[in-house]
């Protein structure tokens, strides 16, 4: 665990290097802000130590990460506003439950980053749309073994993020 | 204390056995033995409590409105990935996730082109030039205009391009359109240009083309259509479909098999279309509207016997009328 004296070294000498970074990819202060000040609280949740040589190199890295979560919430969220508008509006749900699906959407999206197109759309065609693995196979155009395979290996790639991920 | 894991082995092994089961619509002997593998071994029961916990997690269907989880993953995913390509590999490794890598290039290409329409969407541009430049779904193209030449290069899809004489250059720039098959240079006309993964496809409306091949050079008239593969070119003696009806929305099709026709139709919509085999050799001709392809399928039975099934919001299936 990294001291607080530490972080809060890095804290005075990096924030404002790192507000500025965070604006320019993300062109906008308010979130540029938020951004920042998560980097921090996250380096205060890290277990290990880090390496502080290059302690900019290291701050960065950790808000690409956030940048990136930022961004998957705005994109998910865009895109499930447009999803919605083509839906007819007896079928458009209420904003509680609207709001739980986002969170729900989101934590999946997390869950499949990294996983190939393919393996990603298999398994995603059997937990959304309840096809079964026959169906799965001539949508894609793939055979039969492929999607089991896929969806199998899906299945072990959430697992091992859920179960024995580091953090 | 730490508790153990249970080995990939038998996280797999479980993995299989919840998959089996689905599939088989819960059968009670494949239970029976699922019961059996589980009891067989501690690590067996925590693995499957696992894996059967993170499914039912991961489980959308139970979700009320989650009707558009589908659609909703996938488009955010490849809008954040494209982001994450633009934005954050200024130079740098990404750590995590290299998911952008090598997989959506198509979507990655559309993204960084100068020109481009979504799926379903039709676009038009005026170029510098005066040159008029129309885009059917899903295209694609670069423009790289100088002192020489206006080059206009063709990504992927389908384009009209309504050709202006460059008036404002003292040379005439020479205007050309470039795709994976062929060159060609448009004069003072009308033409189509529509690219897939084998062929190109030329139709010219009003005026003359060029097309540059190896060592030769071919006129294409008003009227004419010429398909540029590999092996060649050949003028199309009698197209199946009207070149420029896409940019008055319509599809005109004459005497055209159905399961191409639903290919074209598959164009322009998100999801898929298909049809059985016993119908997809019926033949269509017509006029129909793109603007709602949904309306589109469903009239089909009218003059058409076959049978238009939803197995999901995205996946439409024909099959022949009992």
């Amino acid at each position: 665990m990294p001291s607080p004296e530490s972080v809060h070294s890095l804290y005075s000498h990096h924030h404002s290097w790192l507000n500025a970074w965070l604006r320019s990819k993300l062109g906008n202060a308010a979130d540029a802000a938020d951004l920042a000040q998560d980097t921090f609280v996250r380096l205060l949740q890290r277990r290990e130590q880090y390496e502080l040589n290059t302690p900019r190199a290291f701050l960065r890295t950790i808000a690409r990460g956030l940048v990136i979560d930022h961004w998957r919430r705005e994109e998910l969220h865009r895109a499930y506003l447009e999803a919605l508008a083509h839906l007819p509006e007896a079928e458009v749900p209420s904003v509680e439950t609207r709001e739980l699906l986002m969170e729900l959407l989101e934590r999946i999206a997390r869950m499949l980053d990294g996983l190939k197109p393919k393996v990603r759309r298999a398994f995603l065609l059997a937990q959304c749309e309840g096809l079964t693995h026959k169906d799965i196979a001539e949508q894609m155009g793939i055979s039969l073994r492929s999607v089991e395979r896929y969806v199998a290996d899906a299945l072990y790639h959430c697992y091992l993020l859920r179960y024995e991920s580091q953090e | 204390m730490a508790t153990l894991n249970p080995g990939p082995r038998v996280v797999k092994q479980a993995i299989h056995w919840l998959l089996k089961l689905r599939e088989s619509g819960n059968s009670p002997l494949l239970q029976h033995q699922c019961e059996q593998w589980r009891a067989a071994h501690q690590d067996h029961e925590l693995a499957w409590q696992r894996v059967q916990s993170l499914h039912q997690e991961l489980n959308l269907r139970a979700v009320p409105g989650a009707n558009v989880a589908l659609q909703t993953l996938e488009s955010g995913t490849q809008r954040l990935q494209r982001r994450q390509a633009l934005k954050l590999l200024g130079g740098v490794v990404m750590l995590g996730s290299a998911a952008w890598l090598g997989k959506d290039v198509d979507a990655l290409s559309n993204w960084t082109s100068d020109y481009a329409s979504a799926t379903g969407e039709r676009r038009r541009f005026d170029l510098p030039d005066g040159s008029v430049l129309q885009l059917n779904t899903d295209s694609a193209a670069d423009l790289a205009f100088d002192a020489r030449q206006r080059l206009i290069r063709l990504k992927r899809g389908e384009m009209m391009l309504t050709c202006a004489n460059d008036a404002a250059s003292a040379v005439g720039r020479p205007l050309l359109v470039q795709t994976r098959h062929a060159l060609l240079e448009g004069f003072d006309g009308r033409f189509v240009v529509r690219q897939d993964e084998t062929c190109t496809q030329i139709s010219v409306s009003q005026g003359n083309v060029a097309f540059h091949a190896p060592g030769a050079l071919q006129w294409v008239t008003a009227g004419q259509s010429l398909r540029v593969d590999a092996q060649g070119a050949s003028l199309l003696q009698q197209p199946e479909m009207d070149a420029s009806a896409w940019t008055e929305g319509l599809v005109v099709t004459r005497d055209m098999r159905l399961r191409a026709f639903l290919a074209e139709v598959g164009r322009y919509r998100h999801g898929f279309v298909s049809c059985s085999d016993e119908i997809a050799d019926l033949r269509l001709s017509g006029v129909f509207r793109l603007e709602d392809t949904d309306q589109l399928l469903q009239l089909l039975p009218q003059t058409l016997p076959v049978n238009v099934s939803y197995r999901t919001r995205w996946w439409v299936r024909l099959e022949r009328q009992a």
